[in-house]
């Protein structure tokens, strides 16, 4: 029945899985590129410094870009299959197995993501394609070396972006399928309060091996080559997704200290407050994206800047680098701004039922808006702190080591740019979707859920 | 349908030559492009302040879109609506959710309570958007759950009630607003028996202690033989009406209504339509 079933769900609720195919398929197509190098590495003909560069190019750049990746596609697929709870519940009180609708659950994620991952394989050729030409330029490579796409890109590209989707739908329908018949629809209304373990100390872990990666920065590093930046930029992604991980536990320490001054705003604001504390999970979203947005764009541009002002003659060879790394970033910050907006858009449309009740209970729409903006600010401060905290982490020892000094005066407009390009992305995103969701007449919105 | 009005009692609620279409050209709802659907054609009454009035009727046959109108969730494509002597505003969703929050109480077969905030936030929302001062508000609160008697239950969350009590809270949170109107939609509908024999005995009794208007769509006759009348709709026009009303005499005219409609064969509902028609006779007939 699993297959059957999956189809159908998949066509009727088209838009909840646009969310997870855009993450598999962006993910798939960076993590295609980076490892497609891999496959060019061990072409005929390669030589040896050759073979190094791009296996190390890959490996480092491509192997927090897993990280990246898996994170984003892991939690897209996550809060998909968290959206769904209540219908599990559904299906669960129905008679349903909890196998059987596990296997419905990652039979639709295999469906979403089979599709994804075989649309990005020309756009991870072309990508692998455009990598290779770039470290040519930059003379990192040598001209004669030609671009080879096969089993290294396949395997981990595709490969790993499915087992990243297929994992993450796993363990969360898991979960949900475990709980009672009865406990499933409860828990379905409630929305998580409880971080895992397993996620505070990885996220821990990485905060950690984060700094250290500063400290070797600021400490042994050779300033006068621009490879060091590697280094640096790694502990401010590791840095910034250790926090991404510890996002629940953030949000909470913000939203306590934030929590008077939102009580300015009215009843939406104190209405915010209380939605985000009942659901830190939910809130904790979409700070992954603002972090990795907010560290990666900020971290690596800094340090780029950090370098341009040490080095005001630029050569040839440190033009490419440059523009490599602003490849480099550009591919991931645009990747985790996608990532942001989808999953802002699907948290709130999700909510269509709960603005509904709101509206019931007395709420103008405007009330609305300004509830979601409140929410939408606790999370954007969280992650726009902890974000630059991770990108300051790694730019200022980076800064210390090529400049002597703390940071460039550059530094400050990269930081106000990055910082309002992704507020205006995060709260565009969520007054868009909530006003769309208010679209949708207040009593058909209060059935209870059919497709929510 | 006027004669509803008892002499000399304030009006809560009038509803005059009320018509809703479904689809309709101009009309915004996502019904899908099928022709339209006349839910509610020509509908007119008047209910006294302090009575319990109830609305049977088959399914299909107006009963939600009734209350939705009259409530203004929803708006009427054509005719008039008067809350406590005052029209529904005609300007945009503010307005008309201020006018909601001030005058009228709307409870549905499932509960709508807001998931993350606890019973007693809950009760008082209506007062904290409309920027009531907390603290007074927050003793009606109190007030009115110990009058349901579930004021032990303020701090818990409507995952952690019972059906029934949700409901219950739900009709606090309606009714702490001291509304003109309590509207309620099938409250009993997902309740078992006993629970629902609670809820309408709170109806019952908000109506004879405290004056508060209460209108309630139900399928159940026993249910709607606790209100003072009985309204029975068809093809979206009132056709009957019971007043003191039994149990085994409202089973009777639905069963007579039922058997009508059914008569009349599955021809689509809409003006003019064989439904329509054998409705319209039925109501001279009765009349
Ligand atoms: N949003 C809508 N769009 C289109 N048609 C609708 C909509 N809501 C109701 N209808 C139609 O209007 C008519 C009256 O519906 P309504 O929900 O008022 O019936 P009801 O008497 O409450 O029925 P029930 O007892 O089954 O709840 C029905 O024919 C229904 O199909
Ligand atoms: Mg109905």
């Amino acid at each position: 029945m699993a297959t059957g079933l999956a189809r159908a769900s998949v066509a009727h609720r088209r838009g909840s899985f646009v969310a997870a195919f855009l993450a598999v398929f962006l993910g798939a197509v960076i993590l295609m590129s980076f490892a497609s190098l891999l496959d060019t590495a061990g072409g005929d003909g390669v030589g040896k410094t050759d073979r190094n560069t791009l296996t190390i190019m890959a490996s480092v750049v491509g192997g927090w870009g897993v990280l990246v990746v898996a994170s984003a596609v892991a939690t897209t697929l996550a809060v998909a299959a968290r959206q769904r709870a209540g219908e599990l519940a559904l299906l669960r009180s129905l008679g349903a197995t909890p196998g059987q609708s596990v296997r419905l659950v990652v039979g639709e994620t295999a469906l979403v993501a089979l599709a994804g991952v075989v649309l990005a394989l020309p756009f991870g050729y072309g990508g692998g394609w455009t990598l290779l030409r770039l470290l040519q330029n930059s003379g990192q490579v040598r001209d004669g070396v030609d671009f080879a796409f096969g089993a290294s890109a396949l395997a981990v590209g595709a490969g790993g972006t499915l087992l990243a989707a297929l994992a993450a739908s796993f363990g969360t329908a898991r979960r949900a399928a475990r709980r009672r018949a009865v406990e499933a629809h409860r828990q379905a209304s409630a929305g998580g309060r409880h971080t895992s373990r397993f996620r505070l100390i990885a996220g821990l872990v990485l905060v950690v091996a984060g700094a250290s990666c500063a400290v070797v920065t600021a400490t042994s590093l050779d300033g006068s080559k621009i490879d060091s930046q590697s280094v640096a930029g790694e502990g401010a992604i590791l840095t910034g997704i250790g926090f991404a991980l510890l996002a629940p536990v953030l949000v909470r320490a913000v939203t306590a200290a934030a929590a008077p001054l939102l009580g300015l705003l009215g009843s939406p604001g104190t209405l915010g407050v209380l939605a985000v504390r009942q659901r830190f999970q939910r809130a904790a979203t979409a700070v992954m994206p603002i972090v990795l947005c907010t560290a990666i764009s900020t971290g690596t541009l800094t340090m780029q800047a950090v370098w341009n002002s040490a080095h005001p003659q630029l050569s040839a060879d440190d033009k490419g680098t440059a523009i490599l790394n602003y490849v480099v970033v550009g591919m991931l910050a645009v990747f985790a701004a996608v990532m942001l907006v989808n999953l802002v858009v699907a948290e709130t449309t999700a909510r269509r039922a709960e603005f509904a009740q709101l509206r019931l209970a007395g709420a103008t729409p405007r009330q609305v808006l300004r509830q979601v903006t409140a929410e939408t600010a606790l999370m954007l401060v969280t992650g726009l702190l902890f974000g630059t905290l991770a990108a300051v982490a790694s730019a200022v020892p980076y800064s210390l080591a090529v400049t002597g000094d703390a940071l460039p005066s550059s530094a400050v407009g990269i930081h106000a740019a990055v910082v309002a390009g992704v507020a205006v992305l995060a709260l565009g995103a969520a007054l868009a979707a909530a006003r769309r969701t208010g679209r949708t007449p207040m009593t058909t919105a209060l059935r209870p859920a059919v497709a929510a | 349908m006027d004669s509803i009005t008892r002499g000399g009692a304030a009006e809560a609620l009038r509803l005059s030559d009320v018509v809703k279409v479904y689809g309709a050209a101009g009309e915004g709802e996502g019904a899908g492009a099928g022709r339209p659907v006349t839910a509610l054609d020509g509908v007119s009454l008047a209910l006294a302040a302090g009575t319990f009035t109830s609305v049977m009727g088959p399914s299909g046959s107006g009963k939600s879109t009734l209350l939705q109108c009259a409530a203004g969730l929803d708006r009427p494509t054509s005719g008039r609506v008067l809350v406590g002597g005052t029209e529904l505003p005609g300007g945009g969703e503010s307005e008309l959710t201020r006018f909601r929050r001030s005058r009228i109480g709307f409870v549905f077969q499932h509960y709508n309570l807001v998931p993350y905030l606890t019973v007693r936030q809950n009760v008082l929302l209506p007062q904290t958007l409309a920027g009531r001062r907390r603290r007074r508000a927050g003793a009606e609160a109190v007030a009115v759950l110990e009058r349901l008697g579930i004021a032990e239950l303020a701090d818990r969350r409507p995952a952690e009630l019972s059906g029934g009590q949700q409901q219950r809270v739900a009709i606090a949170r309606a009714l702490a607003t001291r509304p003109a109107v309590l509207f309620a939609d099938e409250p009993t509908g997902a309740l078992d028996t006993s629970s629902g024999r609670q809820v309408l005995k709170l109806l019952r009794e908000s109506a004879d202690a405290f004056g508060q208007t209460v209108v309630m769509v139900t399928h159940d006759p026993v249910a709607a033989a606790y209100a003072d009348t009985v309204l029975f709709l068809a093809d979206g026009r009132l056709v009957d009406e019971l007043s003191s009303p039994e149990a085994t005499e409202v089973a009777r005219r639905m069963a007579a209504l039922d058997s009508r409609v059914t008569a009349a064969g599955a021809a689509p509902a809409g003006p003019g339509t064989p439904v329509t028609a054998a409705a319209r006779a039925f109501r001279t007939e009765v009349a």
